[in-house]
């Protein structure tokens, strides 16, 4: 199985039709990082897993400051802590991104099924695929702040 | 939940015949995660019929020793092999999750594995899920399995 279409660029307008169709907000995107190093300062990650088609796992890496923002935004009102809403809202992006990807996969006849949204919240900690999984980064500016949206994945055999 | 007790036989089995180490339960199963320090975290999604999240929460040091055993080598820090072994955990508990939850196993798909590292972090659920946490011990420490299923 090869990929039959860019998968960056299909995370890369998923999230930003998820932000432009819930928050109202129009993102812009930095450089996509493939199955390299990208330094991710998360305090806030909140992750759904893939299966069927592929094996994956999408993420919504945030600091705090980013992750109160993008709630807000969502919600209508200020956040304070990286309380419950902060997670459930977040975790809803992440599931709503990753429901835009598995539309993606669909179209190339790859059946992606999504389970749930879980939330890592914390000072210092990293999340890490298996070795030999694909890897895919992309950084987005909200608010003049970074967050990116990760995607890692294998093809199930 | 029923599907405790059968968990508790997975990983049993598994850290018997795979880790060669015995474990036992420690203690009455909880809800509510506390927060994780030093730790590493296998975790797995499952999709389809069941849709839910499954993670085996292991502090360093009991992880450094279990991926030892797993492997037969010697390991001093929390390194691509701990990442591997510890991540390769949450796959087979999740597999036997499955047939668990559906009898032939083929309606629940598994997603990658993947973990979580690092010094202080609380891992929770974000939707509404039932979920367990059982605590186990081992000669080398105590970790807990953290199961949650979308209601």
């Amino acid at each position: 199985m090869g990929d039959m279409f860019n998968v960056a660029d299909e995370i890369i307008t998923g999230t930003k039709d998820v932000f432009s169709t819930m928050l109202s907000v129009d993102l812009e995107n930095e450089a996509i990082h493939e199955n390299k190093k990208c330094d991710i300062q998360s305090n806030l990650t909140s992750m759904i897993g893939l299966g069927g088609g592929i094996r994956g796992l999408l993420a919504i890496h945030c600091p705090a400051s980013v992750a109160k923002n993008i709630t807000g935004a969502f919600l209508g009102m200020d956040v304070d802590d990286l309380d419950d809403d902060v997670k459930d809202a977040i975790g809803e992006i992440a599931n709503m991104v990753a429901g835009n990807l598995k539309v993606s996969y669909a179209k190339t006849d790859i059946s992606v099924e999504l389970a749930i949204p879980t939330s890592i919240v914390g000072d210092s900690f990293y999340v890490s695929g298996i070795a030999d999984a694909n890897r895919i980064i992309v950084p987005f500016i909200m608010t003049n702040e970074t967050f990116w949206v990760e995607l890692m994945y294998v093809a199930n055999s | 939940m029923d599907i405790s007790k059968n968990i508790i036989e997975s990983a049993q089995e598994i850290f018997s015949t795979m880790v060669m180490m015995e474990i036992s339960v420690n203690g009455e199963n909880m809800m509510t995660s506390i927060p994780l320090t030093e730790s590493i975290s296998g975790v797995i999604g499952m999709a389809g019929t069941h849709k839910g999240v499954l993670a085996i929460h292991i502090p360093n040091k009991v992880a450094m020793a279990i991926t030892g055993s797993f492997l037969g080598m010697d390991v001093d820090e929390i390194n691509e092999d701990v990442e591997d072994a510890v991540g390769e955990l949450a796959n087979m508990l999740g597999g036997n999750v499955k047939s668990i939850l559906s009898e032939n196993g083929k309606d629940i798909d598994l997603s990658l594995p993947t973990t979580i590292t690092g010094q202080q972090y609380d891992f929770q659920p974000t939707k509404d899920a039932e979920r367990i946490i059982i605590p186990f011990s081992c000669d080398a420490g105590e970790f807990t399995i953290d199961m949650q299923l979308e209601k």
